[in-house]
């Protein structure tokens, strides 16, 4: 099997397409080789094993996927030891685990490392090092109780120890409050905290063991992604930037929106092949379902909005890459059609299957939840949909 | 159709006449609170709980148009109005088709609740298709000797008989040779087994039938004849599943509390299809002023009204001995309202919506009854088989062509009999 570690070698490094938007050689030797990876290592017995287990993270596991291929590195710079690659390569990867449901928290810890990237790299760098190592789980801790994605849902209260507490101020910190609603909290050993300064909204860098940390997990609906409500009590933080940088804050945003898109198009993606492959092997009424124009209209229907969600996550991708402008458009837009997407998907799944999709042992229910659910986490598909009205300028 | 007039109130009955005799009765026989097994009795006795069944038949005669008048006079003394005349879909069924015999013999204990039924239809190899089906039954002497396995069986554990269709010539065309039988589940040769459920519970079950043995005196209709009786149940059953939420959004059941009623236990489903109060939960979540919600709970509220007046159209229509069309309509108009019900709930809960459990209970029934959704838009005729009826049957479209339609089942290329998914 050709690991991305070989392939990076032999490339040097990744490159975002410049001002094509089209995949080159080396993206499609990295699908193919994730997904490979993916295929065997959590193949559908593996993922309801690690759902039914204490957690879905194994060690063991998450090192090799760091030291064989490179994973967890793929967007951490060169210099802290990662391949330098850039969100397009990132979409390409999360589409691959959204595709299979991979339930140990990769996506999570790519959240993470998009924000430690953003930040000060004085601060940062042991960090990123740690991450592409494959010695720490990272999570991003942005929601609390009420559900909020975005600066004006931070409650959080973070306050500087010794410093004045302005803009400029490096010095310890301490934060209080209660997130929630974060992946894999219980795995993480180093959290990503929102919290919020006199002078603004900040991302903060937390040990998961620091003093003031407890957690508990939440009973959710989608088996595959856990989720934790975190408190800080008075715990020890780092900024990972000048606390009331919104503009690196609004930014993290935009690409933690397009990161999750790109696994949901991967997931609405392999859901509607289930439901294809299903339709072309049923037989009903002495012939394939699929040669009922109910079922046919169906499938193809969601082609066109499976397409058009990867079409969406890619450009932002690209577009995040290209640094272009157009972020803060594409992000909350993708983010709003994929979530649609996913879920329209696997509903039509379920519904192609007919009794069978309502069998636990049937794997249409797992996209189906995974669907359901992370159309509301980091915006959902109306609060996305709204920010993208405000930013066409409505 | 003339109905048989009733022993104190002919069909001709006026409203008021009916109105005080039902209000005479329950002022003689109710008492607030009351409920059980004696007043159960008495209920059925007196033809109240099915008010258009015959009147030999533990029934009043009445005209259907007079259900409604009965039902409000219950609802109004504070007891619930059994209607099984609209919802004992194995009591009107076998009304429809019994011997004077089987209705003596099964339509009491049914209305009672002391038999129960659950429905021996589909097969892993026949879910539309259901006339593609592979269970047989052999003759031997005044009893049938069943094999084959069913799935999908809804409360199969908790009933004591099944409507079981079998065939019973393979030498003809599929719907030709299928046969109804009213199978008692009580027998070593009937094996249930509970299938684990996306929901978490297990209401329905695969049914494995060894050897099973019916009598001929189960057997409804004429041997061969089983399809016309199916078509009868399926059509009890639309208009039920039809019904089952229609308008009652506004009314949720208080959660554990209160008796329940002969028709609650019937169908295990229709306890999961009724939908949330979405106005008590704007408000409570704080969106009562949002106008995309409002508009949103408007075309909801909107969706559920349109089909419970279709549904009062429809329940006029449907005569006995035979489906009807417009109950088709009820059911895929109610798909509609429950998946938008999903997305409507989904949407006022927002980021909560992703709990479940003790965590969080009203996001945890938001996530169930987006499951139970399904068992509207799958269960009792798929979505898309209801359009293919409408379309062809009521507004009279050309039929699919059919490849196996006149072909002995014998040489019809079928779907795998038998899987396991206990
Ligand atoms: C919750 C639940 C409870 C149930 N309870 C019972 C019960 O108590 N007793 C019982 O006997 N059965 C029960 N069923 C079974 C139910 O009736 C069948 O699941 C249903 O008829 C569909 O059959 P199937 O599952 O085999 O799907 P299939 O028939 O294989 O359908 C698969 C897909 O093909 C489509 N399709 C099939 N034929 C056509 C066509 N001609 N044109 C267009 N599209 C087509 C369907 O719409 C569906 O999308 C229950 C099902 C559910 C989900």
């Amino acid at each position: 099997m050709l690991t991305t570690g070989q392939y990076l070698g032999s490339t040097g490094r990744l490159e975002a397409t410049v001002g094509t938007f089209e995949f080159t050689d080396d993206h499609e030797a990295l699908r193919s080789t994730v997904r490979a990876f993916v295929e065997e290592t959590f193949p559908e017995a593996q993922v309801r094993r690690l759902m039914a287990a204490p957690s879905a993270l194994e060690r063991p596991v998450w090192e090799r996927m760091a030291r064989e291929l490179g994973l967890q590195g793929l967007v951490v710079p060169e210099e802290h030891g990662g391949a330098g690659a850039g969100p397009v390569e990132l979409a390409i990867v999360l589409e691959e685990f959204g595709r299979r449901l991979v339930p140990v928290p990769f996506l999570s810890t790519a959240l993470a490392t998009i924000a430690l990237t953003g930040g000060d790299r004085a601060v940062t760098a042991g960090y990123l090092e740690a991450v592409a190592e494959g010695r720490v789980v990272a999570t991003v801790a942005l929601a609390e109780d009420d559900g909020g994605w975005d600066a004006a849902g931070v409650h959080c209260a973070a306050v500087s120890d010794d410093g004045d507490g302005g803009a400029g101020d490096r010095g310890g910190w301490r934060l209080t409050g209660t997130k929630s609603f974060v992946p894999d909290g219980m795995d993480a050993d180093l959290l990503v905290v929102a919290a919020r300064t006199p002078a603004g909204v900040g991302l903060f860098a937390v040990d998961g063991a620091a003093d003031g940390v407890s957690r508990s997990e939440l009973e959710v609906f989608d088996l595959t992604r856990r989720l934790a409500r975190v408190r800080l009590d008075g715990v020890a933080a780092t900024p990972l930037s000048a606390p009331a940088d919104t503009a690196a804050f609004d930014r993290f945003l935009d690409a933690a929106r397009v990161a999750v898109a790109a696994e949901q198009a991967g997931g609405a993606d392999f859901t509607l092949a289930m439901a294809v492959g299903y339709a072309k092997e049923r037989v009903q009424f002495g012939r394939a379902i699929g040669s009922f124009q109910a079922i046919k209209h169906l499938c193809a229907d969601a082609l066109v909005d499976v397409e058009s969600a990867r079409s969406a996550a890619y450009y932002g991708a690209w577009a995040i890459a290209q640094d272009s402008p157009e972020v803060a458009t594409v992000a909350p837009l993708a983010k709003a059609f994929c979530s649609d997407t996913f879920f329209a998907t696997a509903q039509t799944n379920m519904q192609v299957h007919g009794g069978i999709s309502f069998t636990y042992e049937h794997p249409a229910h797992l996209y189906y939840r995974r669907a359901k659910s992370g159309a509301q986490l980091w915006g959902s598909p109306r609060a996305n949909r709204d920010l993208l009205a405000t930013r066409i300028g409505l | 159709m003339t109905a048989r007039a009733g022993a104190d109130v002919p069909v001709e009955a006026s409203v008021e006449q009916v109105r005080a005799q039902v209000a005479a009765w329950l002022a003689e026989n109710w008492q607030p609170g009351g409920g059980g097994p004696q007043w159960r009795e008495r209920l059925v006795d007196s033809g109240w709980a099915a008010p258009t069944w015959p009147v030999e038949w533990f029934g009043r005669g009445l005209h259907r148009d007079l259900r409604r008048v009965v039902a409000e006079e219950f609802t109004r003394a504070g007891a619930k109005p059994a209607a099984l005349d609209v919802t004992q879909l194995f009591a009107n069924t076998i009304l429809a088709h019994g011997t004077d015999e089987q209705k003596r013999s099964f339509v009491r204990p049914l209305a009672l609740g002391e038999q129960q039924g659950c429905l021996l239809y589909s097969e892993p190899g026949a879910g539309s298709d259901l006339a593609a089906l592979q269970t047989r039954a052999e003759r031997d002497g005044d009893t049938w000797v069943v094999n084959g396995q069913k799935v999908w069986t809804s409360g199969a554990r908790e009933a004591t008989h099944g409507f079981l269709v079998a065939r019973t010539d393979w030498d003809v065309p599929k719907h030709r040779g299928l046969t109804f039988f009213w199978l008692p589940l009580d027998q070593p040769g009937v094996d249930i087994r509970p299938i684990h459920q996306v929901t978490g519970g297990s209401e329905f079950n695969e049914v494995f039938l060894t050897d099973a043995v019916v009598a001929d005196s189960h057997r409804l209709g004429e041997v061969d004849g089983g399809w016309r009786v199916l078509q009868t149940a399926l059509g009890f059953e639309r208009l039920i599943m039809g019904a089952a939420a229609g308008g009652s959004s506004r009314q949720r059941r208080p959660a554990g509390g209160g008796e329940t009623t002969l028709a609650d236990r019937q169908s295990p489903w229709t306890r999961q299809i009724g939908g949330a109060d979405y106005v008590e939960l704007a408000k409570k979540v704080g969106k009562a002023d949002d106008p995309v919600t409002r508009q949103e709970i408007a075309r909801l509220y909107t969706l559920e009204k349109v089909n419970a007046w279709n549904g009062l159209r429809a329940r006029a229509d449907a005569g006995r001995g035979a489906s009807s069309p417009l109950a088709s309509i009820g059911k895929l108009a109610m798909s509609r309202i429950v998946h938008t019900g999903v997305s409507v709930t989904t949407n006022l809960l927002g980021t909560s919506s992703v709990l479940d459990g003790d965590t969080d209970p009203v996001a945890a029934e938001v996530n169930r009854s987006s499951f139970a959704a399904f068992v509207t838009s799958i269960g009792g005729g798929t979505d898309q088989i209801q359009r293919n009826i409408i379309g062809e049957r009521v507004l009279g479209l050309p039929r699919e062509p059919e490849v196996d339609k006149l072909v002995p089942f014998r040489e019809v290329r079928k779907a795998q009999a038998t899987r396991r998914f206990s």
